[in-house]
This record gives structure tokens, sequence and C-alpha cells, in this order.
């Protein structure tokens, strides 16, 4: 426990921190309270409009967009130790790397978690405003918030572990946030919409696959007709869990700390 | 006496070079042993074998018999000043004190009571980063002392200190030492250590070139001299 007590401190005391909170719930409240205007001005471009039930669905599931937070906050738990020589004084306090490894796993789990909740919690509530502007909308369907928001805690705390093992893995952070926004905004989307075969079990395909949705637009890179099954996705995206939990607790035991 | 820090045969290898070169060596109980050599010599590479934050390439480093990542709550028994940095930038000294007190299970008021040990009480809730290279010395000796070790390993801390910041560090450490703890300090400053210690470790080009109380080492010259006889006047 006192391990944990230090890494939450870790987790509150830095104002970056909440920063990204702040961030989080801005582009997923902003993201979801547009997509409404976007959908009913284009209705025909996307196929989609607002009295479809599919359409109010995807304008909830539009809440879940602030992953990436998640993810920054794991790597700059962890890499913020090699970038400010906190590293020393951690490894030196708990000299069981494997043991630190652990409780900051837990920690970034826990922090990934709360960042998406809220911000989806967030984007559900500006996305409900905004509908509520328009008339003749659909009901959404009966599964989407709860479908939305265990999305949210799974692939929150999933991704803020992805986070730690990438912050072990790249001790400089800047390098590794901005490679991982490079992979989740520019090559995850590229591989799903032209290799959906490969892309669906990549961590954006799987998170979709999560909220249960169907919408059929392969045209602009979204066929849910060939992700995987919600529950296959959530264990998918679990295992990535455990095996970049794995490789960070093996890295961080054989490096010498600077 | 009883030895309660030792390296045995301890080589250190970067690169194919040894930074540190079959390093065999003891520290006894209750006294100031010097660590000392010139900038590069392997003190602070030891050190860092020493407390685990580094594997040896071979030999051993062990602190109470023991290596040090086997102590049980290593900071009840072993107090670590490696550098200045160490602490978050962006978080304020008793934030800094509090995260380390958590993961050691040691509460709160034991920070504010180490926070006014190294004189640091007014400026605990300043922003690491706000703080002089002293106030940071002082703060990474206040962490040092948080779990009240009966040893301490501090490398360089007097580096950047001015005058004044030396003589309170010379002080602290007496004070220290009078409780009967085991300080072994790094330093490449001979003539400022001549004041400070009891014991002597000379190390250059990773190896051991001298060990003995201090007088021994000295002889009848300074520290410095006798330095300079045994690296035959070279001081690199």
């Amino acid at each position: 426990m006192s391990l944990l007590k230090s890494e939450w401190r870790k987790l509150v005391y830095v104002r970056a921190h909440w920063g990204l909170l702040v961030g989080a719930v801005v582009l997923a409240g902003f993201g979801t309270a547009v997509t409404p205007i976007i959908l009913d001005s284009n209705s025909a471009t996307f196929g989609l409009a607002l009295d479809q039930q599919t359409a109010v669905d995807s304008v909830y599931a539009n809440a879940i967009s602030s992953y990436i937070f998640a993810i920054i906050i794991g790597i700059m738990l962890m890499s913020g130790e090699f970038r400010h020589g906190t590293a020393v004084a951690t490894f030196l306090t708990a000299p069981k790397r494997g043991t630190v490894l652990a409780n900051k796993l837990g920690i970034a789990a826990i922090g990934g978690a709360l960042v998406m909740v809220l911000s989806t919690g967030a984007g559900i509530a500006a996305g409900w405003v905004t509908l509520s502007f328009f008339e003749n909308v659909a009901e959404p369907s009966s599964g989407v918030f709860l479908n939305t928001m265990i999305a949210a805690v799974v692939s929150g705390s999933i991704l803020g572990i992805v986070g730690v093992a990438i912050g072990t893995l790249i001790r400089n952070q800047m390098l590794a946030i901005t490679g991982s926004l490079i992979y989740l905004f520019v090559v995850d989307p590229i591989l799903l919409t032209l290799v959906p075969e490969a892309g669906k079990w990549l961590p954006s395909g799987l998170i979709t696959a999560m909220l249960a949705l169907d919408i059929q637009a392969p045209e602009f890179g979204i066929d849910t007709a060939n992700y995987l099954p919600p529950l296959t996705a959530t264990l998918v995206l679990l295992g990535y869990g455990v095996v970049f939990g794995v490789v960070a607790i093996a890295t961080s035991l054989r490096r010498d700390i600077d | 006496m009883n030895a309660v820090i030792s390296f045995t045969g301890l080589v250190k290898t970067y690169g194919g070079q040894n930074a540190v070169d079959d390093l065999s060596a003891s520290v006894n109980q209750g006294r100031i042993t010097g660590f000392l050599g010139p900038n590069g010599a392997g003190k602070s590479t030891a050190l860092r074998c020493l407390v685990g934050l580094a594997a040896p390439s071979s030999g051993s480093a062990q602190i109470l018999g023991v290596p040090y990542r086997e102590l049980e709550n290593p900071l009840s028994r072993v107090g670590t000043v490696l550098d200045s940095r160490g602490f978050h930038p962006a978080l304020t000294g008793r934030q800094n004190l509090r995260v380390v007190a958590a993961a050691a299970s040691i509460p709160d008021a034991r920070v504010d009571e180490v926070l006014e040990m190294v004189e640091l009480s007014e400026a605990a809730n300043k922003k690491m980063k706000k703080y002089s290279l002293g106030m940071k010395q002082r703060l990474a000796l206040a962490g040092a002392i948080l779990g009240d070790p009966e040893i301490l390993i501090l490398d360089e801390p007097a580096n950047g200190l001015d005058p004044a910041g030396i003589a309170w560090l010379r002080r602290f450490l007496r004070v220290l030492a009078e409780g009967g703890r085991t300080i072994l300090v790094s330093s490449h400053q001979l003539a400022e250590m001549q004041h400070t210690v009891d014991d002597v470790l000379i190390i250059n080009k990773g190896k051991l070139i001298a060990a003995g109380t201090k007088e021994q080492v000295m002889g009848p010259d300074s520290l410095e001299d006798a330095f300079l006889k045994l690296t035959g006047g070279s001081l690199s």
C-alpha cells in the first residue's frame, strides 16, 4: 500500500497531469458536441441522419475519443522519472524494481480509467445537450451508454499501462509522447482503413469494437461489420495490457538507473 | 572495528572501459569515511553499484552484509544523496519528500522535522525548480535522513556550494556523525575533506590507491599532497 500511496501522490501532485485531464474533458466534450452538427449538415454525405438510431449512437460513441490522454499520463508517470531523475529516489526507497513497476502500472491504470470516465462522461453530456437542440432525433440504443462507459474504463486502464511500458522503453519523454501520437492518429487509422483484417486487431479498432456499434461507412474507414465482437476486443486489449506490463517490468529490472 | 560497507573485487565496465577496476575496500561503523579522487575516478559509479542503481560487471558491493536491494525498508538503514537531481522540479520541497516518505511508510510529520533540520522550513512550499543549488543539496540531505538511517552515503554533497554552504555542510555532517552514524562521503575536494573525515579511501582511474585512517594516509602532509604523491603528481 505504501508504494501505491507514493505513486498516487506522484499522479496528483503534478499539475501537468491535471492539465491532461482538463484537455481530455475539453476534447471529448467539444468533439461530441459538434458531431450532431456535422452529421446534420452532411447527412447525405455520411448516409446517416439524426433520426436514425445508428447516427445518435455514433454521436455518443465519439465521447470516448480522448484515449490518447490515458497513454500520455502513463508515459509521463514513467518517463518523467528518468527526465527529472526521480527514478533515483524511487529505486533507492524501493529497490525491488518489479514491485515499484507493478504499483506504478496500477496507478497508471487507475489514472487512465479516471481520465477516460470523466472525459467520456463530459462527452456524453455535451452530446446530449447538443442533440436536445435538434428535432426528430432518434433515441439511442439501450446499451450505448453502458458500452461506452465500459469501453472508457477498460481502454483507459489498459492504455495507462501501455503508456508506462512505452515510458520504460523510451526514456525520452517528448519522443515517447510524439511517437505515440503519430502512431495513434496516423499509423493506426491508416492500417485500419487499408488493411482492415489487420487493423481490427490494433488499439483504435479494438476500442471501437468494444462500443458494439453498427456502422457501415467503409469510405470513411469505419465498417464495424469487420470488427471483432466486443468481448473478444476487450480480451485482446487486455492482452495488450498484460504484454506491455510484462515488458515494462522486465525492462526496468535489467537497466542501470542514471 | 566492524565493517558495515564492503566492496569486493568490484568491476564496472562501460563500453570496454573499466570505470571501476577491481575495487576492494571497507567502511567501518561510526566513522566518517572520505571516498576521494579526481572527477571521473569512478567514485559515483562505485556508489551507484553499492546502492543497486547500477549492476556490477563483476564482484560485489554490500551494505550491512547484503546487497542494497535485499535490505528491508532501506531508507531506515541507509540514506543516500547521489546528486541534486532526483526531485521533481514542479513539486514543492515538501511534496517531493512526501512522495518518498509515503513509499517508505514514514509519517508526513517526519517530513516537516527534516525540513527544519536542514533549515528549509520556510521554503517547504516553494517549487523545487526555484531552489538554489545549495537549497537542492539540503533538500537531498533531508531526503537522506528521512528514515533516520544509521548509514549515510553522500556523493559530492559539497558540489556547487558556496563557502557558507560548505561550512554548514561540515557542521551538519559532524552533528550526524556524533549520533553514531556511519558516513561515506565522496568528494574531489581533497582540502575540504581533510577537515571532515576520519578515514580515507582514495581512488584513481577506477582503482583503489590508498585506504586507512586520515593520519595514516596523509602522514605529515596534507591530503592533497598525499594524493599527488600516490598518483605520481597527476590529478587526472
